[in-house]
């Protein structure tokens, strides 16, 4: 299918996606493309969505979904204007949010606070268990507890800021991102160095460009520890550390062979060989690997385990200053291997030390390969679980038209027919994140700064930031839909509507007015929590459900645990 | 927009189906629509994994107090030779597992020593994903050999419970597209309500939303969901009594044992189940013959020999096997406890087991045969243990071993024999 079928064609009017046309590339297909638009115009009628459906479509992909009321007023505002300020988040006011986030403490710690309080929490911890003799420890001190809840926090956080923030796409672009340069909260030093890496590294690149994210995220303290380049070092470097334990017991002289007694040499060796052995030795492929398998190029990418190789070895040296106590990104002269490398067919001469590390992360970041494999990422996210190739070569064009300017190529994607085929509405499954903030957000429910929400989200499965392997979560419904966990969503709906789960308010009868009777009841959650998607098997079954509830209070929770719990909301 | 709706994805499916893929949801449906309550044979091999998170010390595990470096690198935590619970006159059993000796005369309790991966890494966040992804070294493995394993045998998929963590989530090595069913606590299993009219009504309420209102992968997961409900409604866990004399320990691990005892028992057709034993990272005061490991082991221990009480006959058709991420250093540290090593030891215990036997090649303790100059060195890599279980235990084809374990060519003359053929 070379050249692509001409797809639908929104003719919506006001407030409504534009008039699209798929690009043919040629002239010779001017044509081709006179003939198919003039055919459409006259057969689009199916494709065509209502004002209101496209507001929906929009706000269930692009935000993460709709508040009550809102579908109606992004359909009034109209959808591409709506898209238009998403693109451009900075100008939209997010007071409330702000207001909200002075709640969350987490956001006052730097990773140097953090660390000093890890490792406060973990000498008191080692003394406690010294003190009883290596009994289970049971002991809770306020430091555990004050780490504890800024750990929880900093989950709890995420969601929140994606349930109530105005600038819901940029919210979406961070969960996005977080995952394509995933970490992991629970490794090690990645317990104090992730808040910082969300905050620092990714939130002000999220809506940027791709290289700008990609040397950022190369430069964090979260992702060098978490990848383990922070250790990797040119092979047969030794650091200055471990260059001073070998001479200090000679004071800086030559050993002296008639001293008397001789200072014994195997302890001499073994000081020697302890300092060494913690050292890093030969480079460590970790980071060079998933740079290239996971974040530019992509498996497919036509990249060798030579490859990889060079990559890693142009990358030693980038370390952590201090990484236990929170420290900064550091280059480190002595482990850069400074001889001639080869990636993907470029030359990089000896005699170069970080600048050919920045060199490689902008040669990755602008590979048509790079800009294949992030598009199709996007593209699976926004439109498709199997995304169609129109879509991801409309992304392709727009990034290097803008140079990997990412607002330029989400703006190509929803842009495009494909975004809006109606095979594609209501075509991906929620994942739990997405399931427990849309469910908060169509009830209006307030979340409080307790990381019970977040809980929620790791027990259907998405504990944040806790995704062990670097590939992130993933976007395939097939991770997502499973026996235990669809129980797992229908017990989380009944618990948020009736009010009962815990770490959220809700009014839940809020939106709902006074309606009593089962048909009203059920007319009214289409309505304000389904948008109007409610199928006749839903409408039959809750009504019957709802007629011998006397109690319209009542019948209004079973309704709305229902629905959310129900398969319509599970889609997007 | 419903109808539409419906429709399209029906024909996404089976347009996708003509292209030559197999879209999962549409498998799973099949299997659904073809296999509603199927009684399954209760002669079906089931593998029970346990893993030792935090690297167990292997060396005062399964002791050899036939070595005189053990004693002379550990002289605080070293289990006394006059305390161990000698297996073969080199090896022995710590004295707090003294529980499994009776399985070790049985011939149905192997050890496999020396054990542990290729990869060097002495990260417990490496290590274990590389255990469970079964690729050492490759971190972008996205799914677990567990998993890999039921993807590849389709045959059993049509009981939810085939595949079953014990857990709030579902460990990596059971994570991917192969259906698999973390479950946290038996008994609060399925839609939750204070009474139980209430939750009936639920349960049946969401069944027919699901049922007329559901597509694709949320209609055939949804039909294993309530079929799932509906089983554990008839094997009923709060009533279950473990056999007379199964003295299950209290806690986490006592508790995994017990539920999947009791659905092997129940027949829902579990094949591979999952629970995690953590404690095993003893840095500090590990204890010798007492203490701090010991007191782990003897949950294990205890833990182990009530599930095989307990299953009784039903043990002839189920291996359990141990795992940790690696071993530890054979010297103690400043602590009196030990750092992470290398390798580690593992049991497989079961009615297919050729037991009574301590597996693998022993490397010594002696410095020049260490690993690193100061670890147990690995001779046997888990890998060729676990596709010897999926092999000669699971009857996967010594074709699908290599799909299960990329990258590595399992070879039956590596495997360390743990299984009778």
């Amino acid at each position: 299918m070379k050249y692509r079928i001409l797809g639908c064609l929104l003719l919506l009017g006001i407030g409504s996606p534009p008039m699209t046309a798929r690009r043919v590339v040629g002239a010779q297909h001017a044509a081709l493309l006179h003939m198919t638009v003039t055919s459409l115009r006259d057969t689009s009628s199916p494709s065509a969505l209502s004002p209101r459906d496209s507001a929906l479509h929009a706000l269930n992909r692009l935000a993460y979904g709709p508040r009550p009321g809102e579908v109606d007023r992004v359909a009034a505002e109209g959808v591409m204007h709506w898209i238009d300020r998403q693109l451009t988040p900075g100008k939209i006011d997010d007071g409330a949010l702000a207001r909200r986030e002075r709640d969350f403490r987490i956001l006052d710690y730097d990773r140097g606070d953090l660390a000093g309080m890890y490792a406060e929490v973990q000498r008191e911890r080692r003394e406690r268990k010294l003190a009883a003799n290596g009994a289970a420890d049971t002991v809770v001190t306020p430091r555990d507890q004050t780490a504890r809840r800024l750990a929880g926090q900093f989950q709890e956080l995420a969601v929140v800021r994606a349930a109530l923030s105005e600038r819901q796409l940029y919210e979406v672009m961070v969960d996005f991102w977080t995952n394509h340069f995933n970490v992991y909260f629970g490794k090690g030093a990645d317990r104090f160095l992730t808040p910082d890496y969300i905050e620092r590294t990714i939130r002000p690149n999220a809506m940027g460009h791709f290289e700008d994210l990609l040397i950022a995220t190369a430069e964090s303290p979260a992702m060098l520890f978490y990848l383990d380049n922070w250790e990797s070092v040119a092979p047969g470097a030794v650091p200055p550390a471990a260059m001073r334990v070998r001479a200090r017991p000679l004071f800086g002289r030559r050993p002296n062979p008639f001293r008397f007694p001789p200072r014994d040499p195997e302890q001499q060796d073994s000081m020697r060989q302890r300092a060494l052995q913690r050292a890093p030795q030969g480079i460590n492929e970790n980071y060079a690997r998933e740079l290239l398998e996971l974040h530019t190029v992509g498996v497919d990418g036509g990249y060798t385990q030579q490859d990889v190789i060079a990559v890693a070895r142009i990358l030693t040296g980038w370390s952590i200053k201090r990484p236990q106590q929170g420290g900064d990104f550091e280059f480190h002269d002595w482990a850069h291997d400074g001889g001639e490398k080869q990636v993907l067919g470029a030359q990089f001469p000896e005699g170069h030390g970080r600048d050919e590390g920045i060199r490689l992360l902008k040669m990755l970041a602008s590979l048509p390969a790079t800009m294949h494999h992030v598009s199709w990422k996007l593209c699976q996210r926004f439109v498709s679980d199997d995304p169609p190739d129109g879509c991801v070569d409309d992304a392709v064009a727009a990034w290097k038209r803008s140079n990997g300017d990412i607002r330029e190529v989400l703006r190509a994607i929803v842009s495009g027919p494909d975004f809006w085929a109606p095979r594609n509405i209501r075509a991906k499954v929620k994942t739990p994140l997405e399931f427990v903030v849309s469910a908060v957000r169509a009830v209006a429910a307030d979340p409080d700064t307790t990381p019970r929400l977040a809980q929620v989200v790791a027990r259907l499965g998405e504990p944040l930031f806790q995704h062990v392997a670097p590939d992130g979560y993933p976007e395939m419904e097939a991770a997502w839909v499973n026996s235990g966990a669809l129980l797992d969503r229908m017990n989380a709906a009944v618990a948020l509507a009736a009010g009962k789960l815990p770490g959220v308010t809700v009014s839940a009868d809020s939106g709902l007015g006074a309606a009593a009777s089962p048909d009203d009841i059920v007319a009214v959650v289409d309505r304000e929590i389904l948008d109007g998607t409610m199928s006749e098997n839903t409408k039959r079954v809750i009504t019957r459900q709802l007629a011998d509830i006397t109690d319209p209070g009542q019948a209004r929770v079973l309704a709305i645990g229902l629905a959310l719990g129900g398969p319509e909301f599970q889609r997007q | 927009m419903a109808i539409s709706r419906r429709v399209f994805v029906k024909a996404g499916g089976l347009a996708l189906f003509s292209l030559g893929l197999d879209p999962l949801f549409l498998a799973r449906a099949a299997y659904a629509a073809t296999n509603r309550l199927a009684v399954y044979p209760s002669s079906r091999p089931i593998l029970v994994c346990l893993f030792q998170r935090g690297a167990v010390d292997g060396l005062n595990m399964i002791v050899p107090h036939g070595d005189p470096s053990y004693y002379s690198e550990r002289p605080r935590i070293a289990v006394p030779a006059s305390d161990v619970v000698d297996l073969d006159g080199h090896f022995g059993l710590h004295p707090r597992l003294a529980a499994l000796k009776p399985l070790w005369d049985a011939k149905s309790l192997a050890i496999v020593h020396a054990i542990g991966s290729p990869n060097s890494t002495r990260s417990h966040f490496d290590a274990q994903d590389y255990m469970e992804s079964g690729t050492p070294g490759v971190k972008a493995t996205p799914d677990g050999w567990l998993n890999r394993y039921c993807q590849h045998d389709r045959e059993h998929q049509d009981t939810p419970f085939r595949a079953v963590a014990f857990g709030p989530q579902l460990p990596r090595i059971l994570a991917g597209t192969a259906p698999a069913l973390a479950i946290d606590d038996l008994q609060a299993f399925g839609l939750r309500a204070p009474q139980p009219a209430a939750r009936d009504r639920l349960t049946r309420a969401f069944e027919e939303l699901y049922a007329g209102s559901a597509t694709g992968l949320l209609s055939s997961s949804s039909q294993e969901a309530f079929e799932a409900v509906q089983t554990l409604r008839r094997v009923d866990p709060t009533q279950y009594q473990p056999a007379e004399g199964s003295d299950y320990p209290r806690g986490k691990l006592g508790k995994a044992m017990l539920e999947i005892a009791q659905l092997i028992k129940a027949d829902v057709g579990v094949q591979v189940a999952f629970a995690d034993v953590t404690g095993w990272d003893t840095h500090v005061n590990q204890g010798a013959g007492e203490g701090q490991l010991a007191a782990r082991l003897a949950e294990l221990g205890q833990a182990l020999a009530a599930f095989t009480h307990d299953l009784g006959e039903r043990m002839r058709d189920v291996v359990v096997l141990t795992m940790s991420e690696f071993g530890r250093t054979i010297r103690e540290n400043g602590n009196s406890g030990t750092d992470h090593g290398h390798a580690t030891a593992m049991l497989v215990l079961g009615g297919p087991v050729r037991g009574g036997r301590i597996l693998g090649r022993w490397p010594g303790l002696d410095p020049a045969d260490r690993f690193e100059g100061r670890d147990l060195a690995v001779t046997t890599d888990f890998r060729d243990l676990f596709a010897e279980l999926l092999a000669r235990h699971m009857g996967a084809p010594p074709g699908g071993l290599d799909a299960i374990f990329p990258g590595f060519t399992p070879d039956p003359t590596r495997f360390p024999g743990a299984i009778s053929v």
